[in-house]
Formats: C-alpha cells, sequence, structure tokens
C-alpha cells in the first residue's frame, strides 16, 4: 500500500462516484482559494482597487464551497461508515477545507488591505518584500494542493519544510517594520498595515504547510503534527 | 431487455473471473501474519494451528493470543474460517468426524488437545455463545441452571437460586424477566433469549467467552444491549467474537483479527486496524473494495 | 410488446390451471372419503345384527327322572345329569304336537346347543331348584337367530317349512325376546355362531402386541439414536442404513417364515404362543420405528444440539436430556403406527400357528392364542351364516382400536410437542 490510494475499487459504484466528486470538489474549492490568494497579492503589488473590491466580495464562493463539501462528508460518514483509508480520506478533508477557508479568509483581508493601502505611499522596498513572500505562500499553497490531488508524501514533506522559510522572510519583513516605526513614529500607520498583510501571508503558509499534514495522514495513516521536520523524515523513512 | 440481461451476464461472468484471479493472486501474497498477534498476558494461546476438513484444509497456520479481560474481534469474509478457527478454542470441532485439528492451543498453559484435557471440562471452563439464540425448551430459570446443574456447582436450591439470578444480572436480563422466571425462555424476544443464552453460558462461570456472531440475528437495539453487555462482561471474562459486522467489531472489541482464505491476514489494536490497516487485504475488506 | 402485457397474456391460463390443480385434489380427498364411508357403512350395517342375539323362553321342569339323578342328589350327582334331554324336553312341552323323531329332533336344533349348560350352570348354583318347575330364558340357535334377523324369511334357508312354523309360533306366544349380544365380548371363539366370541382374539392380540412393543420400541429408539448421534459414517454403517430401509419393504409373510424357522424350530418355542407372534411382529416393525425415529432426531434443530455441548454437557448427556425430549412425539408417533400396522397383520402369524382354532382365553404369553385380524379371517372363511355378521363386527372392533391407538398417538404428539 503505497502512494496509490485506490478510490475506484469498492463494491459500491456509487460510494466511488461520491469520493471522487468530494475530492474534485475539494481541488475546485482550492482553486478557487487559489485565485484569491494570486488576486490578492495583484491587488497588493499594483494598488488595483478593482481587484481588491473583488477579493474582498469574493470570500461569500469559498465559504459556501465550504459548507457544501462539509454537508456531502457528513453525509458519507453518516451513511457510508468509512473505514480505514475511505475514513482519513474524509477526514484529511473535513479538515483541509477548514484550513482552504481560512485562507480564502486570509485573502480577503489581503484585499481589505490593499484597498487601505492603495492611496497611501508605501516604499516600492516593502511592496518586494511583501511580494516576495506572497510568491513563496503561493507557492506553497500551489504544491499542497498538487500534494492532495496526487497523495503526494514527498511533495507534501517539502511543502512543510518551505514553511520555516517562509516564517524566516515574515520575521524579516516584521523587523524591518519595527526598525521604521522607531526611526519614524508617522509611518506606523501604514507599517502595521503592512505587517498585518505579512501576518495575513504567514498564516497562509501555515494553513497550506496543515493541508499537507492532512495528505501525510491521509496516506501514511500516520499523524505527524506538532512535531518537527526531521523526526517526520525518520518516521516516514 | 433481451440484450441487457445478455450484458448483465457478461459482467456477472467478468467479476466472477476478476475474482478468481484475485484469489489466485493471494493464495501466494498471503504470508506470515503481520501485527501484533501476542501479548503480554495471554489467557488462550494458539500456535501454529490448521484444521482440515477430510482432505481439505481451512485454516492455514494461524498463531495468536488472547489475552486476559480483552475482547478479540475475528472478522473477515464468509467462509475464512473464523467460526472455524472459534470452534477450534473449546473443541466444538470435536464433534465432527472428519475436521483434524493439528498445531497447539492453550488455555492458562495447559494444552487444551492434550490427551488428559476433558473436552466436556474445557466447555465449562471456555463457554460459546451462538449465532442464533438458542435457549432450550425450557422455561427461563431452567435454561440458566442447566450448566450449574449438570455440573453440580449448586449443592441446594438456594445456592442455585443465587447463580440463576446473579448470572441473570450479569446478563442485564434480571430485571426484565424477575416476574417470569418459570415461563418459557422461547418466548423472549431474540435479544432477550440472546442475553438468556449468554446468561446460560456465565452461569457456568468460565474463563473465556466464545462468540460466533452472537448479534447477527438481532435488531439495531437489542445489537447495541448485546454490545453493551460485551463491554461489561470484559472486566471478568476473556471474549473473542466472531461478527460479520465490521462496525461491531469495530465497536466492542480491543483488538481485531483478520481472516482471509483461512489464513490471519492481520492482528492488532481495533483502533489501528480500523483507521490504518497495515495489509491491503485488511483494507480492502473493511473499506469494502474488491478482493 | 412490454413485460406488462407479457404477464398478463399468461396469468389468466396460469389461473386456470391453479384452479384445476385445486379441484383434482379436492376431487381426489372426496373420492377417499366416499370409498371409506361406503366401506364404513357397509361394514355398520352388516355388523348390526351381530350386537343382538334372540333369546327364547322355556318352561323347564327340573324333573329328576328326566336328569336321571336322585331325587336328593348331590352336587357330584348332579354334574353328571342329563341336561341335554332337559332342554329338549322343555322345549318340546311347548309344541305337544310333534310326534314324529325327525320332527322333535328339528325342533331341539332350535335351541342353542349351550342351553344345556346354561340349564346346569343353573341347576349347579341352586341346587334346591331340582323338581321344582321355573321359567328360563335360553339362547336360540344361530339359525332360528339369523330368521329372526331377516327380513325376507323366505331367504332364511337354513330351516326348514316346520321350523318356520314354530318359529312364528314362538314368536307369537312372546316367547322370544331380543337382547344385547354380550357373548360376543366374553367368549372364546367356537364353531356355534351364537356362542362365538373375540375375547379369545382380543386378549392374544393384546398380549402379542405387548411383546411387540416392550420389545421393539426400546430396541427401535436405541438403534436410531446410535444411529443418528453416535455411529461414525463408514461403508459398514451405511450398509447397515440400506439394509435397515430394505427391512421396511420386505413382505410380511417372509418374516413369519423367519418366525417359524428361527423361533419355533431352531429355539423350541411353543406354536401359536402371543409370545412368538411378537418375536415376529417386531421384526416387523422394526424398521418402520428405526426409521421413524431417526427422522424425527435428526428433526431436532442442530443448534439446541450445540447449546448443550457448548455448556459442557456429553454427547450423551446433551442425546438424553435435549434431543431425545424433543423428538419423543415423532418417535411416538411413528411407534404408534408401526404397532397399528403390526395390530392389523395376518400374514407372518399365519405361518407361526396363530391361526389354529382356539376356544379359550389365553392367559399368558405361552398359552395358545389367535389374534383379531386371523379372528376375522377365520369367521369371513366360516360356512354359517350368523358369521357374517360376527366378521364385520369383528371388523369394527378392530378397526375401533386402531383408532384409539391413533388417537392415543395424536393425544401423545400433542402432550409432548409441547414446545413451549
Amino acid at each position: 500500500m503505497d502512494n496509490d490510494l485506490n478510490l475506484t475499487q469498492h463494491i459500491s459504484r456509487r460510494y466511488n462516484a461520491e469520493l471522487e466528486e468530494l475530492r474534485s470538489d475539494v481541488m475546485a474549492m482550492g482553486g478557487l482559494v487559489e485565485k484569491q490568494l494570486a488576486d490578492g497579492l495583484i491587488a497588493l503589488s499594483t494598488s488595483d482597487t478593482e481587484i481588491a473590491e473583488l477579493v474582498a466580495t469574493s470570500d461569500y464562493k469559498v465559504n459556501s464551497m465550504e459548507v457544501a463539501i462539509d454537508e456531502k462528508c457528513n453525509q458519507i460518514l453518516a451513511r457510508r461508515q468509512p473505514a480505514a483509508s475511505d475514513l482519513r480520506l474524509v477526514v484529511a478533508i473535513i479538515k483541509t477545507i477548514t484550513d482552504l477557508e481560512r485562507i480564502g479568509d486570509e485573502a480577503e483581508k489581503l484585499g481589505q488591505l490593499s484597498v487601505q493601502l492603495a492611496d497611501k505611499s508605501v516604499t516600492s522596498s516593502q511592496f518586494a518584500e511583501l511580494r516576495h513572500l506572497g510568491d513563496h505562500v503561493k507557492t506553497m499553497l500551489n504544491n499542497a494542493l498538487d500534494a492532495f490531488a496526487r497523495m503526494d508524501v514527498a511533495d507534501a514533506l517539502r511543502t512543510i519544510e518551505a514553511d520555516k522559510q517562509v516564517n524566516d522572510e515574515f520575521e524579516s519583513i516584521m523587523r524591518q517594520l519595527i526598525t521604521r516605526m522607531m526611526e519614524d513614529p508617522r509611518e506606523i500607520k501604514n507599517a502595521l498595515r503592512v505587517s498585518w498583510c505579512a501576518r495575513a501571508l504567514e498564516r497562509i503558509g501555515d494553513h497550506a504547510s496543515n493541508i499537507c499534514e492532512y495528505v501525510i495522514y491521509l496516506v501514511k495513516g500516520k499523524d505527524i503534527r506538532h512535531i518537527s521536520v526531521d523526526k517526520m523524515r525518520e518516521e516516514l523513512v | 431487455m433481451k440484450s441487457e440481461s445478455e450484458h448483465q451476464q457478461q459482467t456477472q461472468a467478468d467479476t466472477s473471473h476478476q475474482s478468481e484471479n484475485k484469489a489466485a493472486d493471494i493464495q501466494q501474497e498471503v504470508g506470515a501474519t503481520i501485527g501484533q498477534p501476542f501479548v503480554k498476558q495471554p489467557k488462550m494461546q494458539a500456535r501454529h494451528v490448521d484444521v482440515f476438513y477430510g482432505e481439505k484444509q481451512a485454516i492455514y497456520d494461524v498463531s495468536l493470543d488472547l489475552g486476559k479481560n480483552e475482547v478479540v474481534a475475528l472478522i473477515g469474509p464468509s467462509g475464512c474460517g473464523k467460526s472455524t478457527f472459534l470452534r477450534c478454542m473449546n473443541r466444538m470441532n470435536d464433534t465432527i468426524p472428519i475436521c483434524r485439528v493439528s498445531g497447539m492451543i492453550t488455555l492458562d498453559d495447559e494444552d487444551i488437545y492434550a490427551e488428559d484435557m476433558d473436552p466436556v471440562l474445557l466447555r465449562a471452563r471456555v463457554g460459546m455463545v451462538f449465532q442464533k439464540p438458542n435457549p432450550f425448551p425450557k422455561s427461563i430459570y431452567d435454561n440458566v441452571a442447566y450448566g450449574a446443574r449438570l455440573h453440580g456447582l449448586a449443592f441446594n436450591k438456594a445456592e442455585l437460586d443465587e447463580i440463576v439470578i446473579t448470572s441473570l444480572q450479569k446478563a442485564g436480563l434480571f430485571d426484565e424477566v424477575r416476574d417470569r422466571l418459570h415461563e418459557p425462555g422461547t418466548g423472549l424476544s431474540g435479544g432477550q433469549q440472546q442475553r438468556l443464552c449468554i446468561a446460560r453460558t456465565i452461569a457456568v462461570s468460565p474463563e473465556v467467552i466464545l462468540m460466533d456472531e452472537p448479534a447477527s440475528a438481532l435488531d439495531p437495539i437489542a445489537t447495541a444491549i448485546i454490545e453493551e453487555l460485551i463491554d461489561e462482561l470484559r472486566q471478568n471474562y476473556t471474549i473473542a467474537i466472531v461478527t460479520h459486522s465490521m462496525q461491531q467489531a469495530a465497536r466492542v472489541s480491543q483488538r481485531t483479527a483478520y481472516f482471509h482464505l483461512g489464513k490471519l491476514v492481520e492482528i492488532g489494536a481495533t483502533n489501528q486496524i480500523f483507521t490504518n490497516p497495515l495489509h491491503e487485504l485488511t483494507e480492502n475488506y473493511i473499506t469494502g473494495r474488491f478482493g | 410488446m412490454n413485460n406488462t402485457e407479457l404477464i398478463k397474456k399468461g396469468l389468466a391460463k396460469r389461473y386456470r390451471r391453479e384452479k384445476r390443480f385445486r379441484a383434482y385434489g379436492l376431487m381426489a380427498i372426496l373420492a377417499g372419503f366416499i370409498f371409506l364411508f361406503v366401506l364404513v357403512t357397509d361394514i355398520v350395517i352388516k355388523a348390526t345384527p351381530a350386537f343382538t342375539q334372540h333369546w327364547i323362553k322355556l318352561e323347564v321342569n327340573f324333573n329328576p327322572e328326566i336328569l336321571d339323578v336322585g331325587k336328593k342328589a348331590g352336587i357330584d350327582e348332579l354334574k353328571q345329569a342329563n341336561y341335554n334331554l332337559l332342554a329338549k324336553k322343555s322345549i318340546r312341552s311347548l309344541f305337544p304336537e310333534v310326534k314324529k323323531r325327525r320332527d322333535k329332533s328339528k325342533l331341539a336344533a332350535m335351541l342353542s346347543s349351550s342351553a344345556e349348560y346354561q340349564l346346569r350352570d343353573m341347576l349347579l348354583a341352586e341346587p334346591y331348584l331340582l323338581g321344582q318347575q321355573q321359567t328360563v330364558w335360553v339362547l336360540a340357535d344361530d339359525d332360528v337367530d339369523t330368521y329372526y334377523k331377516t327380513d325376507d324369511k323366505s331367504k332364511a334357508v337354513r330351516l326348514n317349512d316346520k321350523q318356520k312354523i314354530w318359529a312364528d309360533t314362538l314368536a307369537a306366544d312372546g316367547r322370544v325376546s331380543k337382547r344385547l349380544n354380550t357373548t360376543l365380548f366374553t367368549n372364546g371363539d367356537s364353531r356355534e355362531p351364537e356362542q362365538a366370541g373375540i375375547r379369545g382374539a382380543a386378549t392374544g392380540s393384546f398380549y402379542t402386541i405387548l411383546v411387540t412393543l416392550l420389545l421393539s420400541f426400546p430396541l427401535g429408539v436405541a438403534a436410531a439414536i446410535y444411529l443418528e448421534e453416535f455411529a461414525p459414517r463408514n461403508r459398514w454403517v451405511d450398509l447397515i442404513e440400506v439394509n435397515i430401509n430394505n427391512l421396511a419393504a420386505v413382505p410380511s409373510i417372509v418374516f413369519g417364515l423367519l418366525g417359524l424357522a428361527v423361533f419355533i424350530n431352531y429355539f423350541g418355542l411353543p406354536r401359536s404362543a402371543p409370545l412368538v407372534g411378537g418375536l415376529v411382529l417386531t421384526l416387523m416393525t422394526l424398521p418402520t420405528i428405526i426409521i421413524a425415529s431417526r427422522s424425527a432426531i435428526k428433526a431436532v434443530p442442530p443448534s439446541i444440539r450445540q447449546a448443550a455441548l457448548g455448556i459442557g454437557a456429553s454427547r450423551t448427556q446433551t442425546v438424553f436430556q435435549h434431543v431425545l425430549p424433543l423428538a419423543m412425539p415423532g418417535i411416538l408417533t411413528g411407534t404408534i403406527i408401526g404397532l397399528a400396522q403390526a395390530l392389523g397383520e395376518t400374514a407372518p402369524l399365519l405361518m407361526i400357528g396363530m391361526v389354529a382354532f382356539i376356544v379359550d382365553i389365553p392367559h399368558g404369553f405361552l398359552d395358545s392364542a389367535t389374534v383379531l385380524p386371523v379372528q376375522i379371517y377365520l369367521w369371513a372363511d366360516s360356512p354359517e351364516r350368523a358369521f357374517v355378521a360376527k366378521t364385520s363386527a369383528a371388523i369394527l372392533v378392530l378397526l375401533l382400536f386402531l383408532v384409539v391407538m391413533n388417537g392415543l398417538a395424536v393425544l401423545l404428539r400433542k402432550k409432548f410437542e409441547r414446545r413451549w
């Protein structure tokens, strides 16, 4: 039993279809969240208020998808009483969509903040830092969703490791902002907004890393939350 | 219409063909048991048990322990040998002339197939509850008292009453039948009959209780009551239960053993078996996949 | 055409077939009932005359001269007296005009030959009657009896014209009375129909069936239990099973020959004895009981056996405490049906001499005896017309026995079948 999670071998064909549908729903939701994040980042870097508004108002789509998938999971739990890998799949999906929804929330926050930041004069260097962090997080989310789609443990582990880098970048942005705020108290308001953006991006990185943990749980049946990456490797290899 | 039925036949033929191939594969695949067949405090131990019905081998080299105060569930598809194995544990298979058991099964380190082990005594120590509730066509009282009378466990009426009442209480039936102890046991509902059978088994004070699909003929409520009872009985007895309901195995047992084509494929903690089984066959069986 | 229409088309035909089949069944049952009804009615009608007897009133003068004894004769002397003449004189006194010797003997023949014994018993019981005149009812001869019972008087060919006139005169004088025939139930067989009874045969049947029951029931049940519960499955047991089934189909007369050869010729048991009859019938009944018992034992649900074994009962305890009580109704039914069959059996008993003419009522298993069906066979073979009715009466009694036994079977089955 390797990475090959076999969802199409059930005696009940309807069950196969239900699980398949659930998975594709999650992928669709992931796609939507990715797009929200990308739009948020564009709004931030281009100060395009239109896109920013769009991001801020589109979060309901993500929310409603979460509710719909949640409902489907409940149905499967109640009617199919899944066990083993099926059970892990459903549990992983329930958790994944929570994290995806949070990512959606954070993207919405980005949108709102970029509207506020649009008319303010913010130095491009800070934006560059933010953009760098944003790209990084976007890649992480992308990889996390890929890992989920392919049930790829190695990819998932790599993504979890990448979160460390995101955290480091977040730390460095924060240090810069603190320095700036101490230098010029008038900058505090903007600096705080930028820090909130950085914070949102950092949170998205955490959520993406959570999703990867669920993928590992789903495939390997091992709960590797709250342990160090090195230990994870040890256990999984 | 005709073409459709033909098509159906075709698919059926295909699937059966497929499953035949599968079976052939599995024969080679299944090697030694995966998981934790042994425990620290074993009550019964089975080592390298083979069972033959005439020329046909029904059980292949099964080794496992039943620990003290634990419920072990034996699951697996029909004809996988789980019931046969259960019946080896109290030598119920002795009644089948063509049945032959090799290997070793011990109860508290005594070989139960040894020359000097009396099967009658063994069955008093290792009781059995059957799939179909099978109370004797006697009164409730006589049903429970039967074993005690048989083995001479009570020396007077008061002692016998005591045994009957405690057994019924342990089986959670006493309150329901308090006023009709001398009415026929066959007049009870299916679930009550099964609890009566459990009370009848407990009355002999066995050390191990073997249950062969004890709830398969009962409705969900009666099943739930029996399951609750099994959980309570665990305090005092070692229990092995054969069941077709995987949910039931998941609910009542501490360890689960998966049998496939006469072999013990996997055995381990129920928690692990039902969330993360190690063997693909186990996985396929408990998730309802082809295999 | 869709399925509904297809099904509808065939529906009427299917229902018709069902109705037709039900009608056949009903007709079969009806035919059976009619046959049974005709048979029983015929037997009952034929048997009715046998249950009554005609008695003739005589004025008997216990004259010592006629009796050829002294006036103060003792019991021993009275035993030797000539009661035959007394009876003859008594009837002649009613018809003083009859003078011819031939007619006189014809007249005397109208009384049963039992009349003289009746008179003797009377006098021996009350010796003071000697020399006195007494009114006595004596049994009429079977031909006279038949004459009274026949509506078409011309058909009573066994009486000559004079006898017919005398009989009519007696009836006109009120000297004839019709009474319940107790002789039938109290006497053994006799050449004289009016004195013949079935008590001997019934007692013989009783002893024979008792022997059969005492031997075949325990043997049969034990064999059935062994074969069902304990016997290993091998070629020998299969052979025994096949042979038991075949034995049930062996013609009963073969058992009779066997009995003759083994029990009488080899073991030297007495002929015509209920013991030998019982032994032969046991051989015949055993397969029936074994087969019925085996199927009854087989019908006990295996779950009961498992339950008992699972608690720690031994094989024997399981069988005797659980299987046997549950199988009992079936075993009893099979046994009673087997015994009923044995009760009605004639052929094997012919071979061992139970067909002999036996007047005495048997008092034990070794006395010579006959049985009811053989008695029926004997009577049916007798030329006297009165035996026709007797035969039917005996058949009725035999049927009654069988009905009672079957009733017993039903009763026992009901009683033991209480499964609670």
